[in-house]
This record gives C-alpha cells, sequence and structure tokens, in this order.
C-alpha cells in the first residue's frame, strides 16, 4: 500500500536554496577592524558545519547515521489532509498539514540538533551550548547531545523558563543542564543583570550567553535557526513533502509556515518552491515582533552582544525586547538572510497574527483535529485559516507546516 | 608565465612605497594587477584589506592612479580597478570614462551584484561599452546570475571562493571550484580569497581555475617596507612547479 510514512521516504540528501535564489545572498560582514566575527566562527562551530554554511553545495548527502537516527526521531513526519478543519471553516478546497510534533521532541528543531551533535562529536568535542526560547529547541538539542553522548548546557531566555518549568524537567531528563538567561554565568549576562535585574531576557541576549560560553569553555555552539546550514538540515521537511504530495496527488497553491529566526520556514518551503513555481507563499509572523512588516531589511547583528557577524536581513534591531508572548520561538528580531530577501522581492509575502487569534486557531484546530499545536505553530494555522475564511469558494490547495506540538505549552490558555 | 594576480590598495602604505613595489612586479610570475580604489566602508572586505584602506584613505588622490598604471602598463601587465559601486553612484560620474582614462583596463565592482542588482542588468552593459567589466562571484551567488551576467560580459571572471578576504574558512575547494567551471566551460575564471601558501595556488590551479588572486598575503610585505621578501615570494611562485596552462 502507498504509505505517506514509508522510511523511504526520508531523503538522502539536504537541499540548499542559495544556488537557486534570484539574487546574490549579501555574505555576513564583519563591523570590527580588529577582531573577525567571522574567524571567531572558526572556534565555536564544528569544520562540518563551517563548510556547509560557506560552501552553498545545492545538495549535500545526509550521513548514513543521521539518516538512521531521523528514521527513529519519527521522519518521516505525517503529512495528512486536514478535514476535519476543512468542515469547521466549511472550506470548498483542500487544507493539507505537513506536521513536525510528530517527532519524539514534538518539532523540527531536531531534523538541525542531529547533525550538529554528530558532527561536533567527531571532531573530539565533549559538548554543546545553545540557547533556548520557548525551549523547543533546547529540548532536541539535550536529546542530540544524548544521542552522541556528549554533554549539553542551555540559556533559557527567563520568561520562558518561568512560564514552563515543565520544558526544564524534560530537558533535564534528556541529560541537559539548563540555567535562565540573563544568567550571572556569563560576562554579558552579568552586565544585563546589573543594569535591569528583572531583564525578561531575549533570544539575543541568550544567543550571546551560549556563545560567550562556549568560547570560554572550550565548547561548540549550537545554531537554532537563522544560519544558512540550519535551513539546508531542515530541508528534510520539505523533502519529504514533495514525495508525499507526489503520493497524495496534490499539488499545493497556497504555503504557509510560521518564522522565528526562519529554519522551519525555509526548510519547508525553499524545496517546494522549486517545483510549485506559481504556489503563494506567506510567513507568520507574530503582531508583537513584527519584523517583516516593521523592521528594516539591512545588515544587523545577529546576537544582542554583537559577538557573531552581522548579516542581511529583516530586523528590528538586535537589542529589541518584545513583549512576552507565549510563541517564544517567535520572539527573534530578525530571520534567515534568505527569507528576508524573498521577502523584500516580494516573493514571499507576510502575515502578522495577534496572540488571540493564535488562541482561536489553536483551539479551533485542537476541536477539529485532534492536535494540540505549538503556539509558534499557531500562527501558521492561524494565517492558514484566515487565508481559508477569506477565500472560501476557491478550492485552492493549502499546505501548512505545523512546526510543533504544544502540550507543554498548555499555559497559554490559561489566560 | 605563471598566472599570479596581485592585489594592492591605491597608496597604502604611501604612493611611494606602492609604486616601488609595483616596480618590482616580475611580468614573468603577473598576469594581472588589481588597484582598489581606497574606500570608507569596504564592507566586502576582511580584516586586513579593511585596514589598508584606512591607512589609503589619508594619501589618496586620483591622479595617483595614472601614476600607478603607467608603470604597469609600461611592464605590459594589464591593470584592474577594484572599486565599490556605491562610492561612484553617489559621485554621479561615469567611472567606466575615469577609470578607463587612468589606464585601467576593466573594473571589478564587488558589491553590485549584492546590493545594486535590479541595476545590474544596466550598469553592466554601459561599462562594457567602456572597458571590461570583471564580473565577481562567490560560492553564494546563484547560479541564474552567474550566467546571465557572464554573458553580458566578454574578459575574465574574478572568483572568490570565501566570504571575505583574508579569513580561513572550512570549505570544499573542489566542490565550489566545480560548481564554477561547470557553469561557464571555456571562459577565463581566476579564483582569489583566502589563497595564503604557494601550495593552495597549486591546488586551485590544479582545479581548473585560469589563475590566482592574492591580496591580503601582500599586506605583511608592504607593511613592512619588505621589497626584498616581496621580489623573493615571486621568485619563490616562479619556481614552484605549477602546472597550469
Ligand atoms: C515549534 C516551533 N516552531 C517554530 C519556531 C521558530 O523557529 P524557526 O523560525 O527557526 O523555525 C520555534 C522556535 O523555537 C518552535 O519551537
Amino acid at each position: 500500500m502507498l504509505s505517506t510514512q514509508d522510511t523511504a521516504i526520508i531523503p538522502h540528501e539536504w537541499y540548499n536554496v542559495v544556488p537557486d535564489l534570484p539574487r546574490q545572498l549579501p555574505p555576513p560582514v564583519d563591523r570590527d577592524e580588529k577582531n573577525s566575527s567571522i574567524q571567531l566562527l572558526n572556534r565555536i562551530l564544528p569544520k562540518t558545519i563551517l563548510k556547509q554554511e560557506f560552501t552553498f553545495q545545492r545538495y549535500t548527502k545526509i550521513p548514513e547515521e543521521v539518516q538512521e537516527i531521523y528514521a527513529q526521531i519519527g521522519r518521516p513526519t505525517p503529512l495528512f489532509r486536514a478535514n476535519g478543519l476543512e468542515k469547521a471553516l466549511d472550506y470548498k478546497g483542500k487544507i493539507l498539514v505537513k506536521y513536525e510534533g510528530a517527532t519524539i521532541t514534538g518539532s523540527h528543531k531536531i531534523n538541525t540538533a542531529i547533525p550538529q551533535a554528530f558532527y561536533t562529536r567527531d571532531e573530539g568535542s565533549t559538548g554543546v551550548v545553545t540557547e533556548t526560547g520557548a525551549g523547543q529547541w533546547g529540548t532536541a538539542t539535550t536529546v542530540a547531545a544524548s544521542m552522541a553522548g556528549i554533554t549539553s548546557k542551555i540559556f533559557m531566555v527567563k520568561v520562558s523558563f518561568n512560564q514552563k518549568p515543565l520544558r526544564k524537567n524534560i530537558m533535564e531528563l534528556y541529560g541537559g543542564e539548563i540555567v535562565p538567561s540573563p544568567s550571572t554565568e556569563t560576562e554579558f549576562g552579568r552586565q544585563v543583570l546589573a543594569k535591569a535585574p528583572d531583564h525578561p531576557g531575549t533570544l539575543g541576549i541568550a544567543i550571546s550567553e551560549a556563545v560567550e560560553y562556549a568560547l570560554e569553555k572550550d565548547l561548540k555552539y549550537m545554531l537554532g535557526s537563522v544560519f544558512n546550514s540550519v535551513l539546508t538540515h531542515q530541508s528534510v521537511i520539505g523533502l519529504e513533502s514533495e514525495k508525499q504530495l507526489e503520493i497524495l496527488g496534490e499539488e499545493p497553491d497556497v504555503m504557509i509556515g510560521c518564522v522565528g529566526g526562519g529554519s522551519n520556514f525555509g526548510g519547508f518551503v525553499f524545496p517546494l518552491m522549486k517545483k510549485f513555481k506559481e504556489a503563494k507563499i506567506f510567513a507568520s509572523t507574530a503582531s508583537e515582533v513584527p519584523k517583516f512588516t516593521k523592521g528594516e531589511y539591512k545588515y544587523d547583528y545577529v546576537d544582542t552582544a554583537k559577538i557573531l557577524p552581522s548579516i542581511k536581513m529583516y530586523t528590528l534591531g538586535s537589542d529589541f525586547v518584545p513583549e512576552k508572548i507565549y510563541a517564544g520561538g517567535l520572539r527573534y528580531h530578525g530571520a534567515a538572510p534568505s527569507i528576508s530577501m524573498l521577502v523584500n522581492s516580494g516573493k514571499i509575502k507576510s502575515s502578522d497574527v495577534t496572540e488571540s487569534s493564535v488562541i482561536d486557531a489553536l483551539k479551533l484546530f485542537a476541536r477539529s483535529q485532534g492536535i494540540v499545536a505549538a503556539p509558534e505553530s499557531g500562527h501558521a494555522i492561524a494565517t492558514a485559516i484566515e487565508y481559508a475564511r477569506a477565500n472560501g469558494n476557491s478550492r485552492e490547495t493549502i499546505l501548512v507546516n505545523v512546526s510543533g506540538h504544544g502540550l507543554l505549552d498548555m499555559s497559554i490558555f490559561q489566560r | 608565465m605563471t598566472p599570479l594576480i596581485l592585489y594592492f590598495t591605491a597608496d597604502y602604505p604611501s604612493t611611494e612605497i606602492l609604486k616601488s613595489f609595483l616596480g618590482a612586479v616580475d611580468p614573468d610570475v603577473v598576469k594581472y594587477v588589481e588597484i582598489g580604489i581606497p574606500e570608507s566602508n569596504p564592507l566586502y572586505d576582511g580584516p586586513i584589506i579593511k585596514a589598508t584602506h584606512s591607512v589609503a584613505l589619508k594619501n589618496y588622490t586620483p591622479s595617483h592612479l595614472l601614476e600607478y598604471t603607467s608603470i604597469l602598463n609600461g611592464k605590459g601587465i594589464p591593470t584592474y580597478a577594484l572599486s565599490y559601486y556605491e562610492k561612484f553612484s553617489k559621485q554621479g560620474i561615469s567611472f567606466a570614462e575615469f577609470l578607463k582614462d587612468d589606464g585601467f583596463r576593466g573594473v571589478i565592482v564587488p558589491d553590485l551584484l549584492t546590493d545594486y542588482s535590479e541595476e545590474s542588468d544596466r550598469i553592466i552593459p554601459e561599462i562594457e561599452e567602456t572597458f571590461n567589466f570583471i564580473p565577481f562571484f562567490n560560492p553564494a551567488t546563484p547560479d541564474g546570475l552567474i550566467i546571465s551576467v557572464s554573458s553580458m560580459t566578454r574578459s575574465w571572471i574574478y572568483y572568490g571562493l570565501q566570504p571575505s578576504t583574508g579569513i580561513d574558512m572550512p570549505f570544499d575547494l573542489e566542490e565550489v571550484s566545480k560548481r564554477i567551471l561547470d557553469l561557464l566551460p571555456g571562459r577565463e575564471i581566476n579564483f582569489g580569497f583566502g589563497i595564503r601558501t604557494t601550495a593552495q595556488i597549486r591546488e586551485v590551479l590544479d582545479l581548473g581555475s585560469s589563475g590566482v588572486a592574492i591580496g591580503s598575503l601582500l599586506v605583511e610585505y608592504l607593511k613592512n617596507r619588505d621589497l626584498e621578501g616581496f621580489r623573493k615570494f615571486q621568485v619563490s611562485v616562479r619556481e614552484a612547479p605549477l602546472n597550469a596552462d
């Protein structure tokens, strides 16, 4: 029987969009004449990641070991028709869902955590350090590190740390060490706390702390999003979807995903964009973090401490402090350069979604499909619902990437 | 002749020192010279070249350019200007005419494709009417752009192997070389960025590059006014068994 969940659907190669972009991707740049922040990446990233970041190969072979683990962590993830949601909306077209919440850690983040942790181990490092917002990235990192037999340390944005105590438990269960950020463990964290003892934390600050810690302790830093190599690893989402659509005999007219740093969105949309050239593409972001509509397309720092290079992207400023929304994964000030370029060129449309419409969308999705989606993914679902409502009779096929489940984010419904 | 291309920033470290270096350029080793026009914000250059720009700006006068090209043209070495478009677009002059009058054979414009991509289809043919536009590509340049821009030009192509000059990044040399060579069969493609040793020069030539551009590596000789060291470097390249044609 044809199934969209056969392990044969797991791709053997990752896809990098850069050689297929319409314009040249602006390179990362240094702002400081004396200390090169690009050079610094050599100290904190595994060589293989740097190679992938700067070689811009269209296809890169996925190591056998990583392919095997992809099968163990739930790949291929399901792609199904959301009949319940279609009915609830009385939508005449089709709504298809690619569901990354079905991986063992409950989101797409594991897709890149696995290769990064294994490259780190292969190159002889003993541990990894990273930041996490909502906790999904931290969770994926702790599992991947344990599978690779190395240690993991996670700086978790304080507001999420307080909102989601279960996240800490699960990351510890997986063998990680978790600290709320800003913390007293780094110089930068201490500086922030000295100025604002109650600082809620931001992803920009947590990245700065993780990078500083990696440099200090000679550990490898895990890239959660934004970087090109991460989007490349995440291409498994779109590559699987391509085969699954073929099995189902479907072609999307509209593709929708949510954007924090852009990894689930890029991983989902880029491989499909090649084939479905005419499809409309929407990037959902939080109204509280309106990077594409209120941000500027310019060179800006990846992190608040300005340790990492500047990249050209839509940004609200590397010192932007967003409201304490529940979708911690969308609180990042910028977005991947490749996605930013395509938003700038008009190929990708953006859609800002308010927290209350996200909550409504999550409820409707839970009641019609039975899936509790992550608050971040709720943005994509809300955009899809809005599109379906506005185009009720269009009979278009809408494909939504639901990047994670929200079973550990239930506090969003308690207000 | 050894297919070496040398990069110097105009007026670095001083007009006189640079002139003495250009006087020592060996036409048996060097096929082209690139002269960078000093710039207050050389965005896409690495730290070593950036530092030369800030020194050079203090000494720079456009009239020096002709002095440099005269020395090189006297040796029969074609000389190219490297200039950011931003600078000239602000001045509102025809920069191709200006540079041609100063004795340059063509121009390399590192920010054109990244920052002026909408205008490049208009600007490149305009420049090509005056002299040679040398496309500057790197591994992040999309295939489509490599093909369309190359087709608007007649001369050689500059391929930067790394995202920035003078920075050592692990990258897959074979992979990045193969991609451009496959896209542009038959074209003269010279590689640069991040090449430091004679062994690397040979490796790049073996992979099929037509020549090798060296920039950051020369800064140490210039900074120390080490003309003898620069001469020896050229000799070492000449004597290394380079087997490119
Ligand atoms: C479930 C989920 N979706 C989306 C995101 C946003 O990140 P990205 O844009 O890199 O996919 C996050 C980040 O934490 C997340 O946890």
